[in-house]
């Protein structure tokens, strides 16, 4: 089987602190993982190495490989730009842009180059469809995204990022801004995009990654100590300080 | 105890209230002295004719209200490029220690006499104007170009602030979907941050609008209505600043009656600065 992605002996460095610490693991395509692990363990610093947002940040550093569709994405050759596309991300907090609902779906395929109005019309019909907006949102294209509730901003994120082309989801605790029953109606799009897409969710929630994962991985302070499918994970962990994490015992 | 800072209390809110008591003070002072002549010779009359011959009893002052707008929005199209791309580049390229460097030091300008700048006016520009374009060198140009340079620090620093409130969470946001720099400072940067920086230039318009002493020297101060940039023309400040000390009875009204046109002006823009500010909190 060929992997979406692959992380291959990565590392990754604030100055002099290693906040990643020798990650190998595999994702295949159309599936759904998720990676749970207390604060500060280096959930977020692994999804953000994966859509080289992290290097923005003065002093980062990256030993290893990251693999998509078998190509070496910090390979000196690699555009940075288009990775960012197919590997996009929806972070902790919504962060639609304060232009409308319109211009924020289309910021993706804009800055890629797409500006004949009818395709940009069909894009956003077709994202707002997968995020479940259409119905709601179709009358109010031209209102401010910042109007809008905070669930419905964060399904904006998410179909910005379908907007954008991408098939890889990066997902950074997208529920812990919203509350347990807008939360359910997440995990069900998720599901719902796992057909088409590739997805990472890092949730500190299990239930949540119970619920909608089919991989999951456990990290702890830079390290990925224990990876498998999530009923695995969840029922009979390899790994002592995975069971002492699910049953509660952590700390 | 509690008496003492009730005391306390009571002295800062007389202090507090005596400054606004002199601006009122002054706004009333420069009305009674002004307001008659408007009425005299009617808004139109005084606003919208060209005759300024205190000796004769005209006075109109639309050429200075015309030199003020050419000179201001001369300024403005100076300064505007120039303080964009540089609160552009100290907030979005430069490292935090090279904007913390150079931002106090561009609000230093503002420091600096305008009568410094008018000199530098005379000395640098008036020749090379004279050599180049033609005209003696006092002009519409030559004092945009010094006003524009002038209400710099005013634009920049506002738009840096500005540019800099704008929250990381955009810029982060923008580049993960793949767009470059340009493309975030241009899509989502700069729209973000319009209304500060667009009260900004107006606090710029005010500045310029209201500077005096540089003017006078380097704007040329004729009376007339221009047909070039090289043209001299009189400021509505200028004017007042030039005739004050020997103008009596009308003559004397009429200046007042200026400043009062130049206190509304100002009093509008502050209005509008506000105004745009505000919406942009709210939104
Ligand atoms: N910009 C940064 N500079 C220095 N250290 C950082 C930075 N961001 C995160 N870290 C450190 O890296 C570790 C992992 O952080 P993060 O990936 O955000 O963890 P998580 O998402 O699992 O809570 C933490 O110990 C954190 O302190
Ligand atoms: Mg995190």
């Amino acid at each position: 089987m060929e992997y979406k992605i692959e992380l291959v002996n990565l590392s990754v460095y604030y100055g002099d602190f290693h906040a990643l610490r020798n990650i190998n693991m595999q994702i295949g395509a159309k599936t759904i993982t998720a990676l749970i692990g207390p604060s500060g363990c280096g959930k977020s610093t692994m999804l953000r190495t994966i859509n080289r947002i992290n290097e923005l940040i003065d002093g980062t550093r990256i030993e290893g490989k990251i693999l998509i569709d078998q190509k070496d994405i910090y390979h000196p050759k690699t555009d940075i730009l288009q990775l960012r596309k197919k590997a996009g991300m929806v972070f902790q907090r919504p962060n639609c842009f304060p232009l409308s609902v319109y211009d924020n779906i289309t910021y993706g395929p804009r800055v890629h180059g797409i500006k004949k109005k009818a395709e940009l019309d069909e894009i956003v019909e077709k994202s707002l469809r997968a995020t479940w907006l259409w119905d709601e949102l179709k009358e109010k294209m031209k209102k401010s995204a910042l109007s809008l509730s905070l669930e419905y901003q964060q399904r904006l994120c998410i179909a910005r990022v379908l907007a954008l082309g991408s098939e890889i989801i990066l997902l950074d605790e997208p529920c812990s801004a919203l509350d347990p029953i807008t939360t359910l109606r997440i995990e069900e799009l998720l599901v719902e995009l796992k057909k088409d897409y590739t997805i990472i969710i890092v949730t500190h929630n299990m239930q949540q990654a119970a619920r909608v994962s089919n991989y999951s991985g456990y990290m702890l302070m830079g390290e990925l100590v224990e990876v498998n499918e999530t009923s695995k994970i969840f029922t009979s962990p390899q790994d002592k300080r995975t069971e002492d994490y699910i049953t509660g015992r952590f700390g | 105890m509690k008496s003492r800072e009730n005391l306390i209390q009571f002295g800062l809110l007389i202090i507090a209230l005596s400054t606004i008591v002199i601006l009122l003070l002054i706004a009333l002072f420069i009305l009674k002295e002004g307001l008659p002549i408007i009425l005299r010779v009617g808004i139109k009359g005084f606003i919208c004719s060209t005759h300024w011959s205190p000796q004769q009893g005209q006075f109109g002052i639309l050429a200075m209200i015309i030199g003020t707008a050419w000179i201001t929005a001369g300024a403005i199209l100076v300064s505007l490029p120039l303080s964009l791309s540089c609160a552009i580049y100290l907030s979005e390229f430069s490292t935090p220690k090279v904007r913390g460097t150079l931002k106090p030091i561009i609000e230093l300008l503002a420091g600096i006499p305008s009568v410094v700048y008018g000199f530098m006016g005379m000395v640098i520009l008036f020749p090379l104007i004279r050599n180049y374009l033609g005209g003696a060198g006092p002009s519409i140009l030559t004092a945009s170009v010094i006003l524009g340079i002038m209400i710099l620090p005013t634009i920049t620093s506002i738009a840096i602030d500005s540019l800099q409130a704008v929250p990381h969470s955009y810029r982060e946001g923008s580049l993960s979907l793949g767009a470059t720099r340009w493309q975030t400072i241009r899509m989502v940067i700069l729209p973000a941050a319009k209304t500060g920086i667009l009260s900004g230039i107006i606090l710029g318009i005010g500045r310029a609008v209201g500077e005096t002493m540089a003017v006078i020297m380097i704007a040329g101060n004729s009376v007339i209505i221009p047909k070039s940039l090289l043209d001299p023309v009189r400021t509505l400040t200028a004017n007042i600043a030039l005739e004050m000390n020997y103008a009596t009875g009308d003559h004397r009204q009429a200046l007042f009656a200026t400043g009062i046109v130049l206190f509304i002006t100002i009093i509008i823009l502050n209005i509008i600065a506000h105004t745009i500010a505000r919406g942009g909190v709210e939104k």
